[in-house]
């Protein structure tokens, strides 16, 4: 049998077996919210969640990290590169919204080849993603509507279902298949297990409510940058960024210089950034092609919407409707993208 | 009169006094509330037309300062020509302290601004909701009687409303806007001064020093240095915020916790005596840290220092603006 089955009280095992090979992360609980952290005790694990806070992009891409360190020796520059770039990391009980993510990531970090970002690429190179089937969906999610789907096991090395009292696992990659394999542990699945984890997926897809029309949506755009719209739109955004911050397809990011001159020494960082700033777009001539709140508000929909699908032939928006729950001034994505949806063409 | 039953008679009332304004050509617009698409928000909104009255609310999720709109960062409310629109706001009491400490520190024109007084009676404490009942969806949020109901798929959990109001609602001595009848209609109420014993500071204050530094580093571990409670905040309204100035650069902006804690620290300089203690940086916080332990410390030195509240009157300007040969400065230290 290709499925096997791992006992909730076998997370424990499996971590011990998976963390002499591997950097585990999975989803904890920190003062109340959900994120990805990396595992130094199994108890720590939280897999019954609805999805996590912070994306587990900060995996992957953290907010911050140094790129490299260098030393200065008179007029000899020393740089010390990142050297736990080999290290192997697993990412346990992600879910399929964001797993898509990291392939999104790859357009971004590799730019069709013509520049490679070696430190993302050799870290997801190095990675293993054991994702989780998402058996209740919130009401925010929408994933269905962007080419996604609950138990949308593409993007994984192995599957996990949960199925109440056990897990369902399934190896999906070469490399999924193989460490199933070697988890020689785990029980087999009887075909009434295998049966639930589809009844469990089907459920689970029609209990999404959310939709939107992204064919329209993305025609739409195409022909009404400056529709009035934009202007209704952007009225209540206090332009804060948690939505692009907390959104697993953003990928903006600023780098620093720290120097310490005292020690001849520094380290270049990059930190995440955000289109919704003001400075974000801010030219060193002091002109600024997205200085209102208009424009940079356009701006996070026409990326996602109108200009990812117009590189790469994809949405920039995995639906995990993280923007919709964070946005404290409730600017729903899904209520701009209804009103996107609606913009009749012109002279029509 | 249970909350439920207050809420609607400040509903109506709120609805009432936008219509009259907009049908007597009193306002152009109406900055208020309307029901968010999530059970606990609510989002801003602007009315234009006096048809859409009914869209404003009042359910005690209004998380927003909508001041914050009117201050000089946000674009202005002006008609085709430019001209800036008269504006008529909801305002609860902490709406009305920033309507009135922009008006002090001269960003707003009080001329272009009617307040719509209200009785506020609090916002509820989304977070520690949230919080408790953990990985599970909330699908409904309604108020009966004196109760907040959350329903869920198959669940249904009740929370007092008294004590699951935001700890800064708790006490609130400015439930409705310090101003007159020039500037403000509905329930106003002309304050001079308030009087707060500052209780809730009581247990950080009994703390050590090593153990108020504990406290603050853990409050403020899970920042990220997003700035939302900068974008929040109703007088927080700098062309260019010290922490985005890179020429010269003010401090690091790695997330790592000297960066966190210097930006917070300044943070709290800026707002002393500023602060018109609305929550609103607490209740955007994506990751949940509350601020509001920090701002009524910040409220309790002023207070205690200079008798002063801000936002009560719209000519007198905070302490940290204003210069006194009578301040004490048993601080300064003497040369020789």
């Amino acid at each position: 049998m290709e499925q096997k089955i791992l006992k909730k009280d076998e997370i424990e095992k499996l971590y011990n077996e998976l963390a002499s090979e591997y950097n585990v992360y999975a989803p904890v609980k920190k003062k109340g919210n959900i994120s990805f952290e990396k595992i130094e005790k199994s108890e720590d694990i939280v897999l019954d969640y609805l999805n996590s806070k912070i994306p587990p992009k900060s995996v992957l891409f953290p907010q911050m990290e140094v790129l490299f360190e260098y030393t200065l020796d008179e007029k000899d520059v020393e740089i010390t590169d990142r050297q736990d770039l080999d290290q192997k990391i697993l990412i346990l009980g992600i879910r399929p919204c964001d797993a898509y993510s990291f392939e999104l990531f790859a357009n971004f970090f590799s730019s069709h080849g013509n520049w490679k970002d070696e430190i993302y690429l050799k870290k997801k190179e190095n990675t293993t993603l054991i994702g989780m089937g998402c058996n209740t969906p919130r009401t925010t999610c929408f994933c269905t509507s962007v080419g996604g789907n609950p138990f949308n096991k593409e993007n994984m090395d192995v599957f996990l279902t949960d199925l109440g009292d056990k897990y369902l696992v399934e190896g999906i990659s070469d490399k999924g298949k193989e460490m199933v394999k070697n988890l020689s542990w785990l029980s087999d699945a009887t075909d009434a297990d295998v049966k639930k984890s589809s009844e469990l997926a089907k459920q689970a897809e029609e209990s999404i409510t959310a939709t939107i029309d992204s064919e329209t949506i993305v025609k739409n755009l195409e022909t009404n940058f400056e529709h009035p719209v934009w202007r209704e739109i952007s009225e209540s955004c206090i332009g804060c960024g948690s939505c692009s911050y907390l959104c697993p397809t953003c990928t903006c990011f600023d780098v620093i210089d720290e120097t310490d001159k005292y020690n001849n020494r520094g380290r270049r960082i990059r930190i995440w950034d955000t289109c919704q700033s003001c400075l974000y777009s801010l030219e060193t001539s002091g002109h600024n092609p997205r200085d209102t709140k208009i424009q940079r508000c356009r701006n996070r929909i026409m990326h996602k919407f109108s200009y990812y699908p117009e590189n790469y032939e994809l949405l920039g928006c995995v639906g995990c409707g993280r923007c919709i729950a964070v946005c404290p001034a409730n600017n729903d994505i899904l209520t701009i993208l209804h009103k996107v949806e609606k913009i009749e063409e012109k002279g029509g | 009169m249970t909350i439920e039953t207050e809420n609607k008679d400040i509903e109506n009332s709120i609805r009432d006094t936008a219509k009259k304004l907009l049908s007597e050509k009193q306002v152009d617009v109406i900055l208020g509330y309307s029901k968010g698409t999530l059970p606990l928000s609510s989002t801003p909104i602007i009315i234009r037309k006096e048809d859409d009255v009914d869209k404003l609310v009042w359910n005690n999720l209004t998380y927003i300062n909508i001041a914050r709109y009117l201050a000089p960062l946000m674009p202005q409310l002006c008609d085709n020509e430019g001209n800036p629109l008269k504006i008529g706001i909801v305002a609860k009491g902490c709406v009305g302290r920033a309507v009135n400490l922009l008006a002090a520190e001269k960003q707003i024109n009080l001329e272009n601004v009617k307040m719509i007084g209200i009785n506020c009676n609090g916002n509820v404490n989304r977070s520690v909701i949230d919080l408790e009942i953990g990985e599970k969806e909330i699908l409904d949020v309604l108020i009966s009687g004196d109760d907040i109901i959350a329903k869920g798929k198959d669940w249904e959990q009740i929370f007092p409303y008294d004590q699951y109001i935001n700890e800064l609602c708790k006490v609130c001595q400015v439930k409705s806007p310090s101003a007159t009848a020039d500037t403000c209609v509905g329930e106003c109420q002309e304050l001079e001064s308030i009087h707060d014993e500052f209780a809730d500071v009581a247990e950080y204050d009994a703390k050590s020093d090593d153990e108020k530094w504990e406290y603050i580093k853990d409050a403020l571990e899970p920042c990220t240095l997003c700035y939302s409670c900068r974008q929040a905040c109703p007088v927080c309204y700098c062309n260019l915020c010290f922490v985005d100035q890179n020429l010269p650069v003010w401090f690091g902006k790695t997330t790592q916790l000297p960066d966190v804690i210097v930006f917070h620290l300044i943070r709290a300089f800026h707002l002393a005596g500023r602060c018109v203690a609305c929550g609103a940086c607490s209740s955007v916080c994506p990751v949940g840290i509350d601020l509001n332990k920090i701002t009524r410390k910040l409220e309790e030195i002023v207070k205690k220092r200079f008798d002063f509240t801000s936002g009560l009157s719209a000519e007198t300007v905070p302490p940290m603006m204003d210069f006194s040969m009578h301040d004490a400065e048993e601080f300064m230290l003497e040369e020789d």
